[in-house]
């Protein structure tokens, strides 16, 4: 594939391409078939790119150690973006921020002797040669898999990158890197200051654009928060003057933090006009390349999260964590199929002034069509109604709409229409353009008048001239979601459909067919698998196990690693989300003192002194807590006593503002009077190490629920589990040994988990170990009693069968 | 702190707009860098003067805003392209040729943002 750009587009084997994208985490939705399943989602929503990034740290655990099979095998994931159809936009970092842990750098190199990440520390530039040989390393590994697929349209060198001097030594050095290693496609990178930074560096410059990063934000009411992005045209013109624009990331969601406001709250805030006012401004200003950021949300299964967020990583995308369209889905289907039926790659503004209290207006000169666009945004809490000189404009509150101007069609002329158009089928002598019914709007027509666009489904109007024809199909908004392009045909009234042509149906349903040979067919549609699938089950048996054994006095911890004075998890080489420290302690002692991160318990002679939540951000900064305990004889019951502290560490930093390591684990441990302590060390749960004892400690706690699966052909679900009625403080669930979530109650962020379709089987085993505080076990025997009442439910979030 | 670079941050200083008023001085800014929120002054230093928020006053889009009444739950917008003028008062600061200025704010998003620039009077 030959690949080259100018000031318009990209041009893709001498075409341009509007490059339609969607950001995609294949670590977050992990194994072939779940990313097939999106990809097949986004083609079908008419995307026609997906944006990859390649997370170093996940495929490498170990330093020398690279892992590319199994649910991390990638070749797979491009394989299946290949037979989708989907050009690969590729992004493998070093670093890509993503909220993964660390950034997406290994933690085995974040300690490292002579290793600088991402050569600064700070802002300020320090170059590390041998942070650059392991770079060279990963792309060793990473690069030959990227190249073996033709369909990688564009590659990035870092992400987000910027130092106080901007010394650019390490761009060209990663720049030569992918050149000298076979990449041939062009090269970019994704600047979050929108300041022109590494244009003279790469092939094309790029950008990321996050108008709505605080929750707490009213987007509606602060509608300057589209000021960058109203400019951005002059920005990348002033930046690089011969490349396309090309918007990187561009917001199409958020993610959510532990201290945060939950997902219902950013998708309702955001609602499907954001999505619709970014992508159309974008278009206002002449970008050819935008990449949704997120196409589709994940989750933050194992250890893949950084500290910020928890283990949905859902983002509000429009497919969302379970793989189910959202509203904002159908909005950029209508664009992404707008951009199918007109070909948007060259466009020039045009001078046009107008001015109204919270109206952005532009002009674009269609090279191609050879006509104009007006783009409206209306950022007004009421509607507008707005005079143009070539037509009126009706606007909804935060509505932005792309109306023609002079666009001459096979059997008319639109001359001006604020009914805006949906999709396009057409041939040589023959076309249908499918609008959105308005009952506000209207489509002026040269020569034949004013056409309403108050209309009911499939009402449509021929218009002839010169043997050529084109018809109008009026679709309602909520038909127009359900409706689905298919390069040359158009199904209505599925929920979703697939690139072959198989549609999707939660109900019994009439599913239409419109091609410009056949006209219209139509199928009924039986769902007849489905049960009342919506009420969760509750699970009422499950086994319960006391799983902490490293708690127990006499616990045998003869094989664990002697660490030395630095107890922190970087400088022990341990980097599970679970550390374990034993050591003995006088009876001497008055007082211990110590800093865990994140969360931490302390435990003497098998008694838990201390339970604490240590995670705490402030103006953006981990707020660091030393905690003493005061010791008596009461706790110091032996000579000799047994001290054991777990503590969970809920990431590293993600390392865009702050450091990717910070310490992690036991950062700091004094006693009073001071006396050496011998720690010795390991990491991860009891069951994960198959340490399968049962111990005489209540502090941790294993349920144990199984359950079945039956799996249809041509069913889609998406199951989860409920832990909203659930009382303990803190769980990590584990679907058939695998670490899928972590429940901390404080937070009431997530109490719902996707049970993942990958990690599925006909019979499942689904742990939750429970770490309760020790205030709330009245008696080993009694704590076991009461779980036995404990409240968790598995549920289908979604089902829809599959017709072909 | 925020990893915005040092030579970003400055731009939003309006060179050569250091004024030494009576007992205090004025400066201007513009922001160049996107649209935004201030959430806090935590203080402005010219040369050795430290000013404290209660000090320092803010015009801005029409309003004149004292520094201690910018908060979190009470932030300023700053558009893109918006400019304003800082005025501290109480104590003379400015000096004939090079004063150093630091000014240290909030950002809801961005946490702690410090301005460093040299200007001539």
């Amino acid at each position: 594939m030959e690949i080259s750009f100018d000031k318009y587009s990209l041009i893709i084997d001498g075409k341009r391409v509007f490059i339609k994208s969607g950001a995609f985490h294949y670590f977050r939705t992990p194994g072939y078939e779940m990313a097939l399943d999106r990809f097949m989602k986004m083609k079908a929503g008419g995307y026609n790119t997906v944006d990859i990034y390649f997370n170093w740290n996940y495929h490498s655990q170990k330093q020398g150690e690279y892992d590319f099979t199994g649910v991390k095998d990638v070749r797979k994931v491009l394989q299946a973006a290949k037979e989708t159809g989907l050009f690969i936009i590729a992004r493998p970092g070093p670093f890509i921020n993503g909220e993964v842990n660390a950034g997406g750098l290994p933690f085995w190199l974040l300690k490292m002797e002579d290793v600088i990440p991402r050569n600064r520390i700070g802002t300020e530039y320090r170059y590390s040669e041998k942070y650059m040989r392991y770079i060279e390393e990963w792309y060793d590994n990473i690069i030959p898999i990227i190249r073996d697929f033709d369909n990688v349209i564009l590659f990035q060198i870092e992400n987000e990158y910027a130092t106080d001097t901007m010394e650019e030594d390490y761009m060209r050095t990663l720049y030569k890197m992918a050149r000298d290693k076979g990449i041939t496609c062009p090269i970019f990178h994704n600047d979050a200051y929108f300041a022109g930074l590494w244009a003279d560096v790469v092939d094309i410059y790029a950008l990321d654009l996050y108008p709505y990063i605080n929750p707490n934000q009213n987007w509606k009411q602060d509608n300057f928060c589209f000021d960058t992005l109203d400019n951005v045209e002059d920005i990348f013109r002033n930046a690089k003057e011969n490349s396309p624009p090309f918007i990187a990331e561009m917001q199409s969601g958020w993610f959510d933090k532990w201290d945060g406001s939950g997902y219902k709250h950013i998708r309702d805030a955001l609602g499907d006009e954001h999505i619709n006012i970014m992508t159309k401004t974008a278009l206002s200003q002449g970008v050819t390349l935008f990449n949704h950021y997120m196409v589709a949300g994940g989750t933050s299964w194992d250890d893949l999260a950084c500290d910020e967020v928890y283990t949905s990583y859902e983002f509000t995308a429009p497919i969302d964590e379970f793989g189910i369209p959202q509203s904002n889905f159908f909005k950029a289907k209508e664009i992404n199929y707008f951009l199918d039926s007109f070909d948007f790659t060259s466009t020039d503004p045009v001078p046009f002034e107008f001015s109204q209290e919270n109206i952005y207006t532009k002009l674009r000169h269609d090279n191609i069509n050879n006509c104009d666009w007006l783009f409206v945004r209306n950022m007004n809490k009421n509607t507008a109604d707005l005079e143009f000189e070539f037509g009126n404009v009706y606007l909804k509150p935060y509505d932005m709409k792309i109306c023609p101007v002079n666009l001459k069609l096979k059997g008319c002329e639109i001359e001006f229409s604020d009914v805006e158009i949906f999709a396009r089928l057409f041939d040589e002598d023959e076309e249908v353009l499918f609008m959105i019914a308005d009952k506000n709007a209207q489509i002026r027509l040269k020569q034949h008048g004013i056409i309403s666009g108050d209309r009911k489904d499939f009402d449509n109007l021929t218009f002839e001239n010169q043997g050529k024809r084109t018809q109008f199909v009026f679709l309602t908004k909520h038909l127009a979601d359900k409706s689905w392009m298919l390069k040359d045909k158009l199904i209505f009234n599925a929920d979703y459909v697939l690139p072959n042509g198989a549609a999707a149906l939660e109900r019994n349903g009439d599913v239409a067919y419109y091609d410009l040979k056949h006209k219209f067919a139509k199928k009924y549609c039986v769902v007849n698998e489905f049960k009342d699938y919506h009420k969760p089950e509750i699970i009422e048996n499950f086994d319960i196990d006391f799983c902490a054994p490293e708690i127990d006095l006499h616990y045998d911890y003869s094989n664990w690693r002697k660490i030395g004075s630095e107890t922190d998890s970087l400088s022990c080489g341990l980097y599970d989300e679970f550390v374990w420290y034993k050591g003995q302690i006088p009876d001497n002692l008055e007082e211990i003192t110590l800093s865990a991160r994140h969360l931490f318990a302390v435990y003497i002679n098998g008694k838990e002194v201390l339970n604490r939540n240590s995670y705490k951000i402030e103006k953006l900064q981990e707020v660091p807590e030393t905690i003493s305990i005061p010791l008596d004889k009461h706790i110091l019951s032996e000579d000799i006593n047994e001290l054991t502290i777990l503590v969970q560490n809920l990431g590293f930093d993600k390392g865009f503002s702050g450091d990717t390591n910070s310490p992690r684990g036991l950062v700091t441990f004094e006693t009073r009077p001071q006396v050496p302590v011998e720690f010795y060390v390991c990491e991860k749960l009891s069951i994960e190490r198959g340490d399968l004892r049962e111990s005489d400690n209540p502090y941790l706690t294993k349920i144990t629920v199984n359950f079945d699966i039956d799996f249809k052909n041509d069913v889609f679900f998406a199951k989860y589990l409920s832990l909203e009625n659930f009382w303990y403080r803190r769980a990590t669930i584990f679907l058939n040994g695998v670490k899928i979530g972590r429940y901390i109650k404080r937070t009431r962020v997530q109490d719902k988990f996707y049970l993942i379709n990958e990690f599925l089987k006909p019979h499942n085993t689904l742990e939750i170990v429970i770490w309760e505080k020790d205030r709330n076990i009245k008696s080993p025997w009694g704590f076991k009693s009461d779980m036995k009442n404990v409240i968790i439910q598995i549920g289908t979030q979604k089902m829809y069968q599959l017709f072909k | 702190m925020v990893v915005v670079p040092e030579f970003l941050i400055r731009r939003v200083y309006k060179k050569g707009s250091l004024k030494k008023l009576e007992n205090g001085a004025s400066l201007e800014l513009k922001n160049v860098l996107g649209p935004g929120f201030i959430s806090g002054f935590n203080f402005v230093k010219i040369n050795d003067v430290v000013f404290e928020p209660k000090d320092v006053k803010f015009i801005t889009g029409g309003k004149e805003l004292a520094g201690d009444c910018v908060s979190e739950a009470e932030p300023v917008a700053f558009r893109l392209g918006q400019e304003g003028l800082l005025i501290m008062s109480g104590k003379d600061c400015v000096v004939q040729g090079t004063n150093k200025i630091v000014i240290e704010v909030m950002n809801p998003e961005a946490g702690k943002v410090q301005l460093t620039v040299d200007d001539t009077v």
